[in-house]
């Protein structure tokens, strides 16, 4: 009985101490389409562990398998569940936004994660937590125009046709290379689906239509591997600087074995623990700017010992 | 009396000729399509014709390649399989995560058995329990996809020591001069051509695709046949995640997505009849050739690879346009 009254006593002195520690919030997620790629996996259990940190968070996660369909539906459940906050990774970023302007109706703050919604949505959303993959281009692009010193004729191989990432982070790459470096000429872009399969096809082909490549950048490190997995088989990977995104495990090998130049840092763990602590930070009132991004560093071989290697 | 024996003459003669340009186009309209293309492409592309880019592409449609050839067994006798797609997901996964945990050799003969285990239930449900093969695979196609995402949990497997294995001999190996995947993709065809040609049991598979009845009255086992046939789609299926898991050295639990359809591309591009009872392994061969051949000349012109789904299906329509106007010898049905 004690005990209960302390804890009680203790809990309300908190509460009035800092805004975070009022609660028990109960957040619901519903989440793209976890087990279709490592990083979505890692993202979902970093989530859960960072919601067991944090103690006074009650989570009910959910995963819209990339349905659009299913992920407005459990949009409207978590809205008939009141919970305190919404995250939201979006399936679609036109699709979702009816279901978003819903819970924003019904007063809860909806927070969207990683990938960004359709601009006509923006007004609707408390925040937007997630990896700045225009910056990530520019970086790229800026560790091309290092390692090829200026100079140089490259190709790009992109990501999911219509996925926003992908197109943000082409956009940023081929803009910043035609401003900073001038003197390297992006012969063709195909995309490789997120595929290191259809990266290493795409790869081949373009060995064979191209007799001089000097740098090739991939919308992330899987299909990098598939690049310079076509490379070493064409006896050409010594003469090419290989850039990715988004460092998997292997891209950190091989950057550690000196075959692929860099990368860019964006860890699924960042990811998941920025987007729980951007709800909590509009659950406590703070004063938050629209879009949260959180840092994506370059890595290369000079700093890959700052990084841990990536669990996927 | 006179005159009906003329028009008797008259109208098979007239049929006769109509339908021997159709017959034409229909078994030659495919190569005389692949030529118009390969000149085309050779015009616009200076590197298509070279040996390395043939190379390159027979090479890559060695995989599509070598499960289209088990695919066309199961299509002769009559059926389907659409899970071959999964059944590549699922076999590839699971030889590149066990490669680094119990060995290169116990993890191909554990794939194999597996793979073979799934062709099993395929063909069980189909041979004796008579299911229909299309519902069977597609919901196959489905349930393997879980069993993938369950088993790898959605994380990508690697093989850690890329250099040191060989297991790389598979997909990035040499054979006098020949690379192994099209090693394999060559002595599997030819050598279930030979069993499907002149065997006894190759004539049974045509027989029980053509005419299942009959088949059953002259004695064949039906059930076994048909059974038999997922079998060794299922044994093609578990070469090609063998090549597909070495050439890339790692797998994600999606890689064999949309790959059914692509076997079934080639193999109606070819001309093998998705009927059953008709069709050979030959056809198959250059059906997946031309499709390869396609989305590499598309790729080298600078087209995106979503206009190769555009044109090959454009193709195929017309291929299987072909052969039903050479079945009823005109190109437009006379009634509607």
């Amino acid at each position: 009985m004690f005990n209960k009254t302390a804890i009680a006593a203790s809990v309300t002195l908190m509460s009035i101490a800092t805004a975070h520690a009022e609660g028990p919030y109960r957040i619901g997620i519903t989440q793209n389409n976890v087990g279709v790629d490592s990083y979505q996996t890692t993202y979902e259990s970093a989530f859960e562990a960072a919601a067991e940190r944090e103690g006074n968070v009650d989570v009910v996660v959910l995963d819209a398998g990339g349905d659009v369909a299913r992920q407005i539906g459990q949009m409207q459940d978590l809205i008939q569940q009141r919970v305190d906050a919404i995250i939201i990774w979006p399936t679609n970023g036109q699709a979702v936004i009816p279901a978003i302007r819903q819970a924003h109706s019904a007063g809860i703050p909806v927070i969207v994660t990683n990938s960004k919604i359709a601009e006509a949505g923006m007004e609707f959303i408390a925040a937007f937590s997630g990896p700045d993959n225009v910056q990530q281009g520019i970086s790229s692009a800026e560790m091309m125009c290092d390692a090829l010193g200026g100079e140089g004729q490259i190709v790009q191989i992109s990501g999911q046709p219509g996925y926003t990432t992908a197109m943000e982070r082409a956009g940023g790459f081929e803009d910043r290379l035609a401003e900073a470096c001038p003197g390297v000429e992006l012969l063709e872009t195909q995309p490789g689906n997120w595929n290191r399969e259809r990266a290493q096809r795409v790869m081949e082909d373009f060995l064979t239509k191209y007799d001089h490549i000097d740098g090739v950048y991939s919308g992330d490190d899987n299909m990098g591997v598939g690049a310079l997995n076509a490379a070493k088989g064409a006896g050409r990977a010594d003469g090419i600087i290989f850039i990715g995104a988004t460092n998997f495990a292997v891209g950190y090998d091989a950057i550690a074995r000196g075959e692929y130049y860099g990368s860019i840092y964006q860890s699924p763990v960042d990811d998941a623990e920025a987007a729980l602590q951007t709800a909590l930070d509009v659950l406590a009132g703070e004063d938050l700017p629209k879009m949260n991004f959180f840092d994506t560093p370059k890595i290369t071989a000079e700093n890959l010992e700052e990084f841990d290697r990536p669990v996927f | 009396m006179a005159s009906t024996e003329q028009t008797k003459v008259v109208v098979p003669l007239g049929k006769l000729s109509k339908a021997g340009v159709l017959s034409f186009l229909s078994a030659q309209g495919i190569l005389i399509f692949f030529l118009i293309g390969m000149f085309v492409f050779s015009f616009f592309s200076e590197q298509f014709l070279s040996q390395s880019n043939i190379m390159t592409v027979v090479r890559q449609a060695s995989i599509i390649g070598i499960i289209a050839v088990g695919v066309t067994v199961v299509i002769i006798g009559g059926n389907l399989d659409l899970s071959v797609g999964s059944m590549l997901s699922f076999s590839t996964v699971l030889v590149v995560d066990l490669h680094d945990k119990i060995g290169p050799t116990n993890a191909i003969l554990l794939m194999f058995a597996l793979t073979l285990m799934i062709g099993a239930v395929n063909g069980f449900l189909i041979g004796f329990l008579r299911l229909n093969s299309l519902i069977v695979t597609l919901a196959m196609l489905s349930a393997i996809q879980g069993f993938v995402l369950i088993y790898s949990g959605g994380q990508n497997v690697d093989i850690a020591n890329q250099e040191n294995t060989w297991f790389a001999f598979f997909g990035r190996g040499f054979v006098g001069g020949i690379a192994v995947p099209v090693l394999m993709f060559g002595l599997l065809a030819i050598l279930i051509q030979v069993v499907m040609s002149y065997t006894g049991y190759g004539r049974r598979i045509f027989a029980v695709g053509g005419n299942p009845m009959a088949a059953v009255y002259s004695g064949i086992r039906k059930n076994w046949c048909v059974f038999s046939t997922y079998l060794i789609s299922a044994f093609c299926v578990a070469c090609a995640a063998l090549v597909l898991g070495s050439r890339v050295m790692g797998s994600q639990n999606n890689v064999g997505q949309g790959y059914e359809l692509l076997v079934l591309a080639g193999i109606i591009l070819g001309g093998t009849s998705l009927l059953g009872g008709a069709g050979s392994i030959w056809k198959t061969v250059i059906g997946v050739l031309i499709l390869g051949f396609i989305q590499n000349g598309l790729l080298l012109m600078g087209y995106p690879y979503y206009i190769q789904w555009i044109v090959t299906w454009v193709i195929i329509i017309l291929a299987v346009w072909l052969d039903l106007a050479n079945k009823r010898k005109r190109l437009f049905t006379s009634h509607s």
